[in-house]
């Protein structure tokens, strides 16, 4: 013990009767969020894919952690392995919320739930639904057209106003889709990263409980014994 | 360490609240008023020890600290942790409230169990070999706690051997510097304030 002073002396000064306030000292002080291992998993549309990442909170990703991607009954719907950062993509084909979850082993458990109202537009109905859907937006499309150059030819391109949707050729809303996409994953990731951090203000407020709960019970036992109880 | 929500099944989840609704009355009934901020100070330290990062490698560990709680408190272990537990799982959401009482039994059973095999050791002889025994503590009961956890992903259907390799190598290093850290703990207890480890009361 006595041969690793310095670390032994840290150690004691942490270890000492005031464990708590130390900690406490130590957490507030640096007012740095802490990451724990906890598992994060996020899942989102992008064009006509789902992307999602699993990780550690603690900064690593799951490498090859195999998702099983379900629907809420639990039929399977598909598979997808991670790759080197965490990543995986899948293709929807159905319509309803689905569930990804992958074992990362040790009792890690990422799950994580897409809406059906969140999958990628277009491609998420199936069968005669898709077909149906298709013929509509392409009549809409048409009639969007028509209105916005008047009639005349396609001009593709030159948009002047209104939706977004029922002007642009489709090659350019796939782009702009896929642009968005890439735009929002960094903020995406950010306010992922944001849910995960852990205030100080959250710190002190466990500790008040745990403070509380214990002056209570102590304010309980003290109670009895005065009143003559065990 | 802690078990997240939906990895294990649910006889392992019920069964472990069942344990540990007796252990917390277990604890309850042993624990005199005097060591009610004995308990309250474990408990804090132990909410905030998980949040205490130590980076090794490419990854980072945290501190469990089950270990000196068991030895300080016995049977009190067990709510004194249940309550950081919950909070822990309210707050930041380490675990999850329907494996609340599977995480309990994982952390506070060796807490115990290394009180009853190493707390008598620490109360009586030099400072210096009820050093070395709290260092035992703090590796034991982490050690035991990896073995737990194994053995409770086994129950839900994981193979237990390489579960039990993994946890327990993942936190081989949490060991060492647990070992290290209950060690200078129980030595300055001895030296500031040996009666913490002196009551036999409630052992």
């Amino acid at each position: 013990m006595t041969a690793i002073p310095i670390k032994t002396r840290r150690a004691i000064g942490l270890a000492s009767m005031r464990l708590c306030l130390c900690a406490f000292g130590l957490v507030a002080g640096l007012a740095m969020p802490a990451a724990a291992h906890k598992v994060i998993a996020s899942v989102y549309a992008s064009g006509a894919t789902i992307e999602g990442e699993i990780g550690f909170s603690s900064g690593d990703m799951a490498r090859g952690a195999e998702v099983i991607i379900t629907d809420d009954e639990g039929a399977v719907l598909g598979r997808a392995i991670t790759d080197e950062e965490g990543f995986f993509t899948f293709r929807p084909v159905a319509a309803v919320g689905h569930v990804f979850r992958a074992d990362l082993g040790a009792g890690h458990v990422a799950q994580v739930r897409l809406e059906a109202d969140e999958l990628p537009r277009g491609l998420t109905d199936t069968s005669a639904e898709a077909v149906r859907y298709d013929g509509a937006q392409a009549q809409a499309q048409a009639a969007g057209a028509g209105l916005a150059w008047s009639g005349g030819g396609s001009a593709p391109g030159d948009v002047v106003g209104g939706g977004v949707g029922a002007v642009m050729p489709v090659e350019a809303q796939e782009a702009l889709a896929q642009m968005l996409q890439d735009e929002l994953r960094p903020l995406r990731r950010e306010v992922m990263a944001l849910k995960e951090t852990r205030r100080v203000q959250d710190v002190l407020g466990g500790l008040g409980y745990i403070a509380g709960l214990f002056g209570l019970g102590f304010y309980i036992a003290a109670r009895r014994k005065l009143d003559g109880g065990p | 360490m802690h078990i997240v929500d939906g990895a294990l099944s649910n006889p392992v989840v019920i069964g472990g609240a069942v344990v540990a609704l007796g252990g917390i009355a277990m604890g309850l009934k042993r624990l005199p008023v005097e060591r009610i901020p004995a308990a309250g100070v474990l408990s804090a330290s132990f909410f905030i020890a998980s949040l205490i990062h130590v980076p090794i490698g490419p990854s980072s560990v945290h501190l469990i600290l089950n270990g000196m709680a068991g030895l300080v408190l016995g049977w009190a272990a067990f709510p004194a942790l249940f309550v950081a537990l919950l909070l822990q799982a309210v707050f930041f959401g380490f675990g999850g409230l329907t494996v609340l009482g599977v995480n309990t039994v994982l952390i506070a059973a060796p807490a115990v169990a290394v009180h009853f095999l190493c707390a008598p050791v620490i109360r009586k002889g030099p400072a210096r070999r009820a050093a070395v025994w709290g260092g035992v503590a703090g590796a034991a009961s982490l050690a035991m706690t990896g073995v737990l956890v194994a053995f409770a992903l086994a129950l839900t259907g994981d193979a237990f051997v390489p579960a039990a390799k993994l946890v327990l190598v993942a936190h081989a290093p949490v060991m060492v510097i647990e070992a290290l850290l209950t060690g200078a703990a129980v030595m300055l207890t001895r030296q500031v304030k040996p009666e913490l480890f002196m009551k036999e009361a409630w052992g």
